[in-house]
Formats: structure tokens, sequence, C-alpha cells
């Protein structure tokens, strides 16, 4: 992680300690989000502080040079999810509750805690930021044929939407299709006939 | 030499100010979720992640700027639209029930 936001600055170790403290204090700031949005009582205040966490998040995003990502995250999470969960609320009802916070069911939390304690072990594989290692550089042979072949294959300039759309044409396919299942499940739970 | 490399004193070049501003923001951020969490009306609430997201729109364009990524402010604009857009639905639905957009 360090490694390759050291090379954002022209001499590494005073850059280094800064980064380190906009990573820290958007870590910080994104884990109390996170844990608020699931201890609140309240339903409309877990919405507004979801809200606050997808901001954190697109900002980590953003700095770890992942800006499309990053608008996905604004437009979907802080935007659209909003909305919905709003819309959701206004159709149904907001019980007012005494406690501001929820009490912890521990043996959820426990689970919860295992399965995090289970994806923390396999980060220690993951090979760090611009690890000449990884695997993306030791297989130059495949990467090279999607940059040197995309274009007379697929007739699509930007190689990253050639990927998605055409060479992992079937991976999309299967997200249509349960988008597809998710509306018709709508449909049959609103009684209606027809999307409109 | 880009802006960015500017010295400002001995060592510290103007990239170096403002990721340390940056820095500062991002711990301000975190002052102003207590407001988002306390409450303890929902106004407060909703103001607090207003100026939230003010501030991440600050924090990426300072972070554009000192690390010379000025798509960075196309992200920026895009939250400062979002936020007003947050804003206006949250505060419909606490003032009319039902209605959102």
């Amino acid at each position: 992680m360090t490694g390759a936001l050291a090379a954002l600055g022209p001499a590494g170790a005073p850059v280094v300690a800064q980064v380190t403290a906009i990573e820290a204090s958007l870590f910080a700031f994104v884990v109390l989000t996170a844990l608020f949005t699931a201890l609140a009582r309240d339903v409309l205040a877990a919405v507004i502080i979801f809200g606050a966490y997808s901001l954190g998040m697109a900002a980590l995003y953003t700095f770890y040079r992942a800006p499309d990502v990053a608008m996905t995250e604004a437009a979907i999470s802080a935007g659209v999810t909003t909305v919905l969960l709003l819309l959701t609320l206004a159709k149904t009802t907001r019980i007012d509750h005494e406690a501001a916070f929820e009490s912890v069911n521990l043996p959820a939390a426990g689970a919860a805690g295992l399965l995090f304690g289970g994806l923390m072990l396999t980060m220690g594989d993951i090979p760090a930021v611009g690890s000449p290692d990884a695997p993306i550089w030791s297989n130059p042979d495949v990467t090279q044929w999607y940059i040197a072949e995309t274009y007379a294959e697929t007739h699509v300039e930007n190689t990253v939407m050639a990927v998605l759309a055409a060479f992992r044409g079937f991976d999309t396919f299967g997200e249509a299709v349960v988008v597809f299942a998710a509306g018709i499940a709508a449909l049959i739970v609103l009684h209606r006939e027809v999307f409109a | 030499m880009s802006l960015v490399d500017a010295p400002l004193a001995a060592g510290v070049t103007l990239g170096d100010f403002l990721l340390v501003a940056a820095a500062g923001f991002a711990v301000l951020a975190v002052g102003m979720l207590y407001r988002a969490v306390v409450g303890p009306t929902m106004q407060d609430r909703v103001l607090a992640v207003n100026v939230l997201g003010t501030n991440t729109v600050v924090i990426l364009a300072i972070l554009g700027a000192a690390l010379d990524e000025p798509t960075f402010l196309d992200i920026a604009l895009v939250y400062a639209l979002l936020n007003f857009l947050m804003a206006i639905a949250i505060s419909k639905f606490t003032v009319e029930r039902g209605g959102v957009l």
C-alpha cells in the first residue's frame, strides 16, 4: 500500500507520512460510519449515516486512483440507494424508538467477526500494489495480448470496456439475467404484468 | 516543474502542504460525524451529512491539486451535485411524509 503511494511524491519519507494521515482518517471515518449505520436504532438515521459512509468510501477510492469506482460509488450509493431507501420508508412506517442504538446481538457479532477474521487471513496472499510478482506482471503474454488484439477482435476502443462486454460477455450476460430475474420477482410481488 | 513542486520553505513543497491540508480536512470529517450520529433531531443529521459532503468535495479538490490529477475535479463535481440531491431528498421526506422526489 505505502509502496505504491510513495511513488506519488518525489522524495519518499515526508510524503508517505502525510499520505498515511489522510488514509488513516478516511479509514477511521469509513469504519465509524459503517458501525453507526449498523447500530442506529432509527432507520432514517441509519439511512443518513449510510450516505456519509459512501461519501468517505468514494473519497478513499479516488485517493487510490480508482476514479471510475468512486464515480459509481457516488452515483449508486449516495444518490440512488439513499432515494430508494427513503422511498421504501415512505411506503412503510417508521417507528419512534426510545434508545438511540440497537443492542448488539452477540452470536451474530461473533459470526461476523469470524468471517472478518477469515477474510483478513487471506490478505497476506494479495500482492502489494505495483509489485512485480503480481499475476498481471508475471503473465505479460496474456496482458499484452489483450492490449494488442482488443481492437482487431472486438472493434471497441477502450480495452477495459472490451474485456467487460466482449471477452467476459458470458459473465455480463449472467449479471443481466440476475437483474431480469429480480425485475420479474418485483412484478410478481407488485401483482403487475408489465414493466411500466 | 509544475506549481505543485514549487518550494514553500526548506524541504516543503506546495504539494506537501496541500496533502497536509487534505489530511486535516479528513480528520475534521470524523468530528463532523459526531453530529450526524448524535443528532438529536433529523435536521441536525441532514445538515451534518451535507457539511460532510461539502468537506468531501474540498478533500477531493485539494487531492486533485496536490497529486496533479485534474480528473479528481470531475468526481468532486459529481459529489457536489449528489450531495445537494441527498439533502433535498431527506429534507423533503422529513417535511412531507411519503414525498421524496
